[in-house]
C-alpha cells in the first residue's frame, strides 16, 4: 500500500496548500509561453506537457536581479542591500531533470561563498516532481546519468498511475514530509499500479565523452571547429538550460545613484570573457562551443563530481540551427580512437 | 530528376570545377522534420545536401562572416526569394560582393521545393519585382489587424506583456542576416547606451531598437520569429515596419542591390521638413 493523490483532489490540496501559506507554482501556458507561473486552480496546469519551454532554475536565478541600492555622495556612498523575500512556494509538476537542475546547481551557489540569493529561494521551496511517463525525440537524461523517474532535487516524488486517476506519492525529504502533512486526509492508501516510466534511450556513452574531453590533446582538436560551424553565437541554449549559471554584475543607473544587478550572461556571445584591453582568450564560436561543452562535462565534474547537464533536451530542442549537447556529445563519442 | 539530385548534381560541379569553393545549404536534421545549415567543400560531400519543403531557413547571413569572402572566391548557397532579397540588401549596404554569391534558388509551394532559374541575385530581378506588385503577406496582414483593432492601451499592454518574456537571448539577432554589425549598439559598452538588463524596459528598449534597425530591410524569411525561444510574435513588428516602409516610400526590401537603404537616404521632395 502507498499513499495516493487522486486528480479530483488536487483542487482540495491547492486549497490546503494555500491555507498553509504557501504560493502553488506549476507548468501552464500564458502568453503563448509555457512556463512556471502561480497558479489557482488544478485546471490552469498544463501537466501533460513533456517539458515547460522555461525552466525553474528562473525562479531561483532570475535572467535580472537587482543586488544593492547605491547613492554617490560627496564623501560616501549609500548602500542599501535588496535582498529576496524568503517566500513559501511550491513548484508543482516539475520534471526530474528540471528537479535535478537545482540540486546541480546547490554546490556551485554555495561553494566558496554561499550566494544569498540562491540560497534563501530554495530553502523555503518545496520541489514536488512528477515522473516522466512520455518523453519526446530530444529528452537525453538517461544518456547523463539520470532518469524519467530520478528523484535528485526533488523533495516530494509523484508517479502517475497506470490507471490515469492520479498519483503515487513519496516524500523524499524533511521538506517533503512536512508538506505531506499538511494535506493528511487528501491523501488516501490504495495499491493501484504506478504507470511505467517513459523509455528515453541513451544517445551517446558519456564516459567515453569525458574521458575524451579529460585528455589535454582535445583541447585543440579539429573537432570543434566542425561541430560548431553552424552555431550563431546566440544564447538561447544556455539561457533555456536548467544548470547554465554564468551571470554578470552590472550597475544601471546615471552618475550619483543606480542598481547594481546580476544578470544572465552565456559563453555563447561574442562578448563573453572579453577582457578591456579587448583580447578575448575566446574569440572565435568554436572556442566558446568548446568551453560549453568543456564547461559541464569536463571541467565541472572535476569540481563538483557531477554532469552540469541534466538531459533535458531544451538547448536541442529550441536551437535555430539545429545544434545542441545530445549531437555534440554523440560526435564525440562517435570519433574513432 | 527531382530538385535535391539535380541540386547535389550542380552542387558538385561547382566545387569540382572549381568556380565555388563552398556550398552552403542544408542538411538532415536531428528529427525527420528538421534541417540544418551544411558547409560543402568537396564533390564527394554532396550526398549529404538535403532538399525539400522542410529546408526554410534563410542561410545567407552565413555569407558575411569575416574573411569568408575576402580572397576573391565565391561561394554558393540554397536560397528561397526571400534570401535572395537579402544578398540584394547585403550587396547594396556593401556587406557582400554578390559577383562571389552563386544562388542555388528554390521555392517552396504547395508542400514541395522546385527550383527557380537564375545563378545570379540579377537573375531573380523580375521574380522579385512580382512579388512586389503582389505586396506584403496577407495573412501578416490579417494578424496585424488584430492588434489594429486594439485600442492603445490594450495594443501597449499586449507588447508589454510580449515583451516581458524576451530573456535577450540575441536569438533573433544572431539568425537574422540583417543584423551584421560587429558590434551590436546594445554590446557597446563605453559607454553603454543601452542598459544589458533583461527587464521589461530593457527589453522594449531592446526590441524598439532593433525593429527600428530593421526596418525597410527585413525580407519577412521569419528567421527571428521561429528562432524566438519565448515566442514573441517578432513576425509583427517587423510586418508593420516594412508596411510603412513600402506605403510611405514604395520601398520593398532587397528589390535589387542598388536599392537605397530606406532610412538612410534622403529625398529633395520629401514632404516632411524635418528628418530624424
Ligand atoms: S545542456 Fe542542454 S540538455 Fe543539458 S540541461 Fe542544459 S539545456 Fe538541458
Ligand atoms: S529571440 Fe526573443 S527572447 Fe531572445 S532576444 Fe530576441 S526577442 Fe528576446
Ligand atoms: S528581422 Fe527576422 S524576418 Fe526579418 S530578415 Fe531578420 S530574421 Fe528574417
Amino acid at each position: 500500500m502507498t499513499r495516493i493523490l487522486l486528480h479530483t483532489r488536487l483542487d482540495d490540496c491547492l486549497a490546503a496548500w494555500r491555507a498553509s501559506g504557501y504560493s502553488v507554482l506549476a507548468p501552464s501556458k500564458s502568453h503563448e509561453l509555457t512556463r512556471f507561473n502561480e497558479v489557482q486552480h488544478a485546471s490552469d496546469m498544463a501537466l501533460d506537457l513533456v517539458l515547460p519551454e522555461r525552466t525553474i532554475k528562473d525562479h531561483f536565478f532570475p535572467q535580472t536581479e537587482p543586488l544593492i541600492r547605491y547613492r554617490i555622495k560627496k564623501h560616501e556612498i549609500d548602500t542599501e542591500e535588496m535582498v529576496p523575500p524568503e517566500l513559501k512556494r511550491i513548484f508543482f509538476g516539475v520534471r526530474p531533470c528540471d528537479a535535478s537542475g537545482l540540486a546541480i546547481d546547490d554546490p556551485l551557489f554555495g561553494w566558496d561563498y554561499k550566494d544569498e540569493y540562491w540560497f534563501r529561494r530554495r530553502g523555503n521551496s518545496v520541489i514536488v516532481t512528477i515522473a516522466c511517463t512520455s518523453a519526446d525525440d530530444f529528452c537525453m537524461c538517461t544518456s547523463v546519468q539520470l532518469s524519467p523517474d530520478s528523484t535528485k532535487g526533488s523533495d516530494v516524488m509523484l508517479t502517475p498511475l497506470k490507471d490515469g486517476r492520479g498519483w503515487q506519492v513519496l516524500a523524499l525529504t524533511d521538506r517533503g514530509n512536512a508538506l505531506l502533512e499538511t494535506i493528511p486526509s487528501i491523501l488516501q492508501e490504495s495499491d493501484a499500479e504506478p504507470a511505467p516510466p517513459a523509455s528515453v534511450p541513451v544517445k551517446f556513452d558519456i564516459d567515453k565523452v569525458t574521458a575524451w574531453l579529460a585528455d589535454p590533446a582535445s583541447f585543440e582538436s579539429h573537432f570543434w571547429k566542425e561541430i560548431s560551424q553552424r552555431c550563431i553565437g546566440c544564447a538561447s541554449c544556455t539561457f533555456l538550460c536548467p544548470t547554465c549559471h554564468c551571470f554578470d554584475i552590472q550597475d544601471e543607473g546615471d552618475t550619483y545613484s543606480g542598481i547594481r544587478r546580476k544578470n544572465w550572461d552565456s559563453c555563447s556571445f561574442a562578448m563573453f570573457t572579453m577582457h578591456t584591453s579587448g583580447h578575448n582568450p575566446r574569440n572565435t564560436q568554436s572556442t566558446r562551443w568548446r568551453q560549453r561543452i568543456m564547461h559541464k562535462f569536463n571541467y565541472y565534474r572535476g569540481k563538483f563530481d557531477v554532469n552540469s547537464c541534466s538531459g533535458c533536451g531544451r538547448c536541442t530542442r529550441q536551437c535555430p540551427v539545429d545544434m545542441g549537447i545530445t549531437e555534440t556529445l554523440q560526435s564525440i563519442s562517435n570519433l574513432p580512437r | 530528376m527531382g530538385i535535391q539530385e539535380q541540386y547535389r548534381n550542380e552542387a558538385a560541379e561547382l566545387l569540382s570545377s572549381g568556380a565555388v569553393k563552398l556550398v552552403i545549404g542544408y542538411g538532415e536534421g536531428s528529427t525527420s522534420d528538421r534541417r540544418r545549415p551544411v558547409f560543402i567543400r568537396s564533390a564527394d560531400e554532396t550526398a549529404r545536401l538535403v532538399l525539400d519543403a522542410n529546408c526554410i531557413a534563410n542561410l545567407s547571413g552565413y555569407l558575411v562572416p569575416e574573411g569568408l569572402l575576402s580572397d576573391g572566391k565565391s561561394v554558393a548557397v540554397f536560397l528561397k526569394p526571400d534570401g535572395i532579397r537579402s544578398v540584394n540588401i547585403l550587396a547594396a549596404e556593401a556587406q557582400v560582393n554578390p559577383d562571389q554569391v552563386v544562388i542555388l534558388g528554390f521555392d517552396i509551394d504547395g508542400g514541395q521545393a522546385s527550383p527557380l532559374p537564375g545563378r545570379k541575385a540579377t537573375d531573380f530581378a523580375p521574380l522579385i519585382e512580382s512579388q512586389k506588385s503582389t505586396g506584403l503577406s496577407t495573412e501578416l496582414q490579417q494578424e496585424a489587424d488584430q492588434l489594429e483593432l486594439m485600442s492603445a492601451t490594450d495594443r501597449f499592454e499586449y507588447w508589454n506583456q510580449q515583451f516581458s518574456k524576451c530573456i535577450k537571448c540575441y536569438a533573433c539577432r544572431q539568425v537574422c542576416p540583417m543584423c551584421y554589425c560587429r558590434r551590436c549598439i546594445v554590446d557597446v559598452n563605453q559607454p553603454q547606451w543601452v542598459n544589458t538588463s533583461s527587464h521589461t524596459l530593457g527589453n522594449f528598449e531592446w526590441n524598439i531598437v532593433r525593429a527600428f534597425h530593421l526596418a525597410g530591410r527585413c525580407v519577412a524569411c521569419g528567421g527571428c520569429d521561429r528562432a524566438c525561444p519565448v515566442n514573441i510574435p517578432l513576425r509583427l513588428i517587423n510586418h508593420r515596419m516594412s508596411k510603412e516602409a513600402l506605403d510611405a516610400f514604395d520601398h520593398f526590401a532587397g528589390e535589387s542591390a542598388d536599392q537605397k537603404p530606406v532610412l538612410a537616404t534622403f529625398r529633395q521632395d520629401d514632404p516632411e521638413t524635418f528628418i530624424l
